[in-house]
């Protein structure tokens, strides 16, 4: 959708958030100081990020919400290799890698196996799946070098965003093609990551028109089972794209992108299964003038799925495949504007339509096996200066959807400047998760009932409702001196209407799922940079989070409410990024995740995850502007240690010790 | 395990909440060094006419008009410089009279309601007007800064410092963004 573009296009003010956090948080080139930059050709220039204090009306304004920004230059420093890898990055984010091409992502707790409480956008585009609300992790990716930034906002966003921004939102941002000229060639290989490459062609098609066009492809080799055997999980993935940028005229600029992608994986449970997709995006932004702007965007995504399911012995079901294709048409309107000396105001309209189809396997299928579904929204907020250095934001978003009708989600956020580099703020939003065709349209098996008394052990039920929360935040963000930036948030979650799985009254079986969980979650964020010398800089996150989730009194969940939340209640990360003589970067992470709860089966015993220390390094030396070559380190405290487990048919899964070397030129 | 980490994450709060009080040092932000370094970068890559300097002597001035965003910043960046052998300094003022011997102005963000009577107090004048007002070089401006991003990007608008005189590099007219003034669209 087009708010969630970017949060600098959303809203004026966060654009501050966005660049002041990528500069004061994220001072990822360590070189600094008018004697430095004096020596450096323009071409360098143009790629310093600075801060923009002094572009907005009000200085160091930011986003009243808990956001977190990574950095590309942070993204390649990290060793990173894929999204759901950077993510770690994030200090608000639970990121626990289930094996060799699935993660587990979620912020704010309910980081369960199909976590459904984030909203994903990358360049604008949703990469929710309606399937079960979620993120499909192996099926996004891009070349890393040409993200800008990826801006991460714990809490609920759905004012601006729409459903299912009820715990976060994460927004992928690529490059400009501007950005991105010339040519890029990266390879290189490990254990793990066995061997993968990209390369990126960047160019103009005429005047201040840009474009690039990029393939890339890896090889991912196995993960471990918990007694050491190989889990026959590999993962191959190939993708390409392109982006055009037209800037010729400074108050209309037209965005045209795309990407297509395949993917083979290896399922433990036995066979392959296959991905695959792409999608087509064009966006228009006109400037009316300081005061007002608009844009325009649409798209086209189609996503492939086929996924092996195994026998199922209970049902006496043969294995077989479930085959989900989705075909998203979207199309987004955004307006902002100044009203008089107080007021600046955003409002838009969206339209979305899904086509999706899911050819069932004999154990798992859906109900309908076509489902077509609109969803019309619109959204208008209001941030309005109170007094000088304080501004309330307030606004609502209203949706229609097939599954539930109306949904509106407001919110109300207070910010104060306190001073230049320090700022308060408070919130208090409502947000919902709309049903996915999991909890509508599910049955399982989906063959013949083995008896008349015996039927379905599981099916969807058309009633399930949306899931509630109503959110109280509080946070401060500063800038002490010139070295050091912290945020610190904290909030209270209270949910309704959260999924349960009930059984039968009378038959026990089928079970549906119900929204009969209820419950509170608070928690507390903190992130600190520390730049310590020019050549050094420290950066240090930490999470607390309590959950307390229940059955509704008089009610059943056969899961025992253990099956929403499997999250530690502590973690931290500490990282260091050191410049050292003779180009030589040194980057080292350190991670501590405590150990968790989590459903060791339907019957709603609990088990637990123990708590883990990992640690990665990568070491990358500069030749000279055209040459780096790195090695890069990840997991290395252990041979393979457990951050995941869900009850399903997979076997539990470790995470091996990886390591890999790259190559990477730039002309 | 669990319990003497908890503690010592505690603990590691506690030196984070100290060492967030010590923090004082106040420079000049990242934006204005890198914009400094810019003004700096376009001095080297636009040829003026030997006119605009009395003698040989004369240095190369860099106006800034209205208030002054870069603090020490481009101070320190032009500090022991020359272009073409003319040592650089840099002059600021509210008022335009006080610049008009300068090579390079810079009009600040404070003039943004004067924009046009400046530019046409300038007009034809071998003067580089720079500014971070937007659409800045589309009224007549010769380079506005403008970010993208997180980055400092220009617009140039190679119309209006042609007609005055001086001579853009082809390598500043590549990395610039073109823009032209309204008044020579017609």
């Amino acid at each position: 959708m087009v708010a969630g573009v970017s949060i600098s296009q959303a809203q004026d003010k966060s654009s501050d958030v966005v660049s002041t956090n990528a500069n004061i948080n994220k001072s990822s080139s360590a070189v600094e100081g008018p004697a430095t930059y004096k020596k450096m050709s323009l071409e360098e220039l143009m790629n310093q990020d600075v801060t923009s204090v002094a572009r907005q009306p009000q200085p160091y304004g930011q986003a009243p919400a808990a956001i977190d920004v990574i950095t590309g230059d942070e993204i390649q420093r990290s060793g990173a290799s894929s999204i759901p890898e950077a993510l770690r990055l994030a200090d608000n984010l639970y990121v626990a890698q289930k094996n060799s091409h699935d993660w587990a992502i979620s912020a704010r707790g309910f980081n369960t196996d199909l976590a459904n409480k984030l909203l994903v956008l990358m360049d604008g585009r949703t990469v929710y799946t309606p399937l079960f609300a979620g993120v499909f992790w192996d099926q996004q990716d891009y070349l890393l070098k040409d993200i800008d930034r990826i801006e991460v906002i714990s809490g609920p966003g759905g004012t601006l965003w729409g459903a299912n921004a009820v715990n976060g939102v994460i927004n992928i941002v690529s490059k400009s093609a501007e950005e991105t000229q010339g040519l890029y060639v990266e390879g290189g290989g490990g254990n793990w990551l066995q061997d993968f490459g990209a390369v990126r062609y960047g160019g103009t098609l005429a005047t201040n028109i840009f474009y690039r066009a990029y393939l890339k492809y890896f090889d991912r080799g196995d993960e471990f089972l918990t007694n050491g055997d190989n889990a026959s999980d590999a993962w191959r993935m190939g993708q390409g794209g392109f982006r055009i940028d037209n800037e010729a005229a400074a108050e209309n600029r037209f965005t045209m992108q795309g990407d297509f992608y395949m993917g083979d994986e290896n399922v433990p449970t036995g066979g392959n299964a296959h991905t695959g997709g792409g999608n087509v995006l064009g966006r228009w932004s006109h400037t009316f003038s300081d005061d007002s702007d608009m844009s325009l965007q649409t798209y086209y995504d189609r996503t492939h799925l086929a996924d092996p399911i195994p026998a199922n012995a209970v049902t006496l079901q043969p294995a077989g495949t479930l085959i989900d294709d989705l075909d998203t048409y979207d199309i987004d309107f955004q307006h902002r504007f100044h009203l008089g000396d107080r007021n600046n105001v955003v409002w838009g309209l969206g339209y979305r339509f899904t086509h999706e189809v899911d050819q069932p396997a004999p154990a798992v299928g859906f109900v309908p096996e076509t489902l077509d579904q609109n969803l019309f929204s619109g959204f208008a907020q209001d941030e309005i200066m109170l007094v000088k250095n304080v501004f309330l934001t307030a606004g609502t978003k209203i949706e229609h959807n097939d599954y539930t009708g109306f949904e509106y989600e407001p919110s109300g956020r207070l910010q104060w400047n306190a001073t230049p580099k320090q700022m308060f703020w408070g919130a208090i939003s409502r947000a919902v998760r709309t049903p996915s065709r999991v909890e509508e349209n599910e049955r399982l098996p989906f063959g013949p009932p083995i008896s008349a008394i015996f039927p379905n052990l599981l099916t969807g039920n058309t009633d399930f409702e949306s899931e509630k929360v109503i959110a109280y935040e509080l946070g401060y963000r500063a800038q002490l001196g010139q070295k050091i930036s912290t945020s610190v948030s904290g909030y209270y979650n209270d949910y309704q209407d959260l999924r349960s799985t009930g059984i039968n009254p009378v038959t026990l079986f089928p079970f549906t799922f119900q929204n009969n969980l209820e419950g509170y979650t608070y928690g507390a964020e903190l992130s600190l940079d520390f730049q310590i010398f020019d050549w050094w800089r420290l950066h240090g996150g930490y999470d607390w989070l309590k959950e307390d989730i229940h059955v509704k009194p008089g009610q059943t969940d056969i899961n025992n409410a253990l099956n929403e939340t499997a999250d530690p209640e502590n973690q931290f990360q500490i990282r260091s990024s050191m410049n050292l003589p003779k180009d030589i970067q040194l980057d080292t992470a350190l991670r501590w995740v405590d150990a968790f709860q989590y459903n060791s089966s339907v019957a709603g015993t609990p088990a637990s995850v123990p708590s883990y220390f990992e640690f990665d390094a990568r070491l990358a030396w500069r030749l000279n502007k055209h040459w780096e070559f790195s090695i890069v380190g990840q997991n290395l405290l252990h041979d393979r240690h457990l951050e995941y487990v869900s009850p399903s048919p997979a076997p539990e899964e470790e995470i091996g010790r990886s390591v890999y070397g790259k190559v990477a030129f730039n002309w | 395990m669990a319990m003497p980490l908890k503690k010592s994450i505690t603990c590691w709060l506690c030196i984070l909440m100290l060492a967030m009080q010590t923090g004082s040092a106040r420079a000049q932000s990242r934006e204005y060094q890198v914009k400094a370094a810019f003004l700096f970068n376009f001095a080297q890559f636009v040829d003026w006419p030997a006119v605009t300097f009395a003698d040989t002597n004369s240095p190369f001035c860099i106006g800034i008009l209205g208030n002054d965003p870069f603090g020490q910043a481009l101070d320190e960046t032009v500090q022991g410089e020359t272009i073409d052998n003319h040592k650089i300094i840099i002059k600021r003022s509210q008022t335009l009279d006080d610049l008009k011997d300068c090579q390079m102005i810079f009009v600040s963000q404070s003039e943004k309601g004067h924009i046009t009577k400046i530019l046409s107090d300038l007009d034809s004048k071998p003067i580089l007007t720079v500014s971070e007002i937007e659409g800045f070089a589309q009224h007549g401006g010769g380079i506005d800064f403008y970010l993208a991003g997180t980055k400092v990007r220009f617009e140039i608008n190679p119309g209006v410092a042609h007609s005055d005189g001086l001579k853009i590099s082809a390598q500043l007219l590549s990395l610039g963004k073109i823009v032209q003034s309204a008044r020579e669209d017609k």
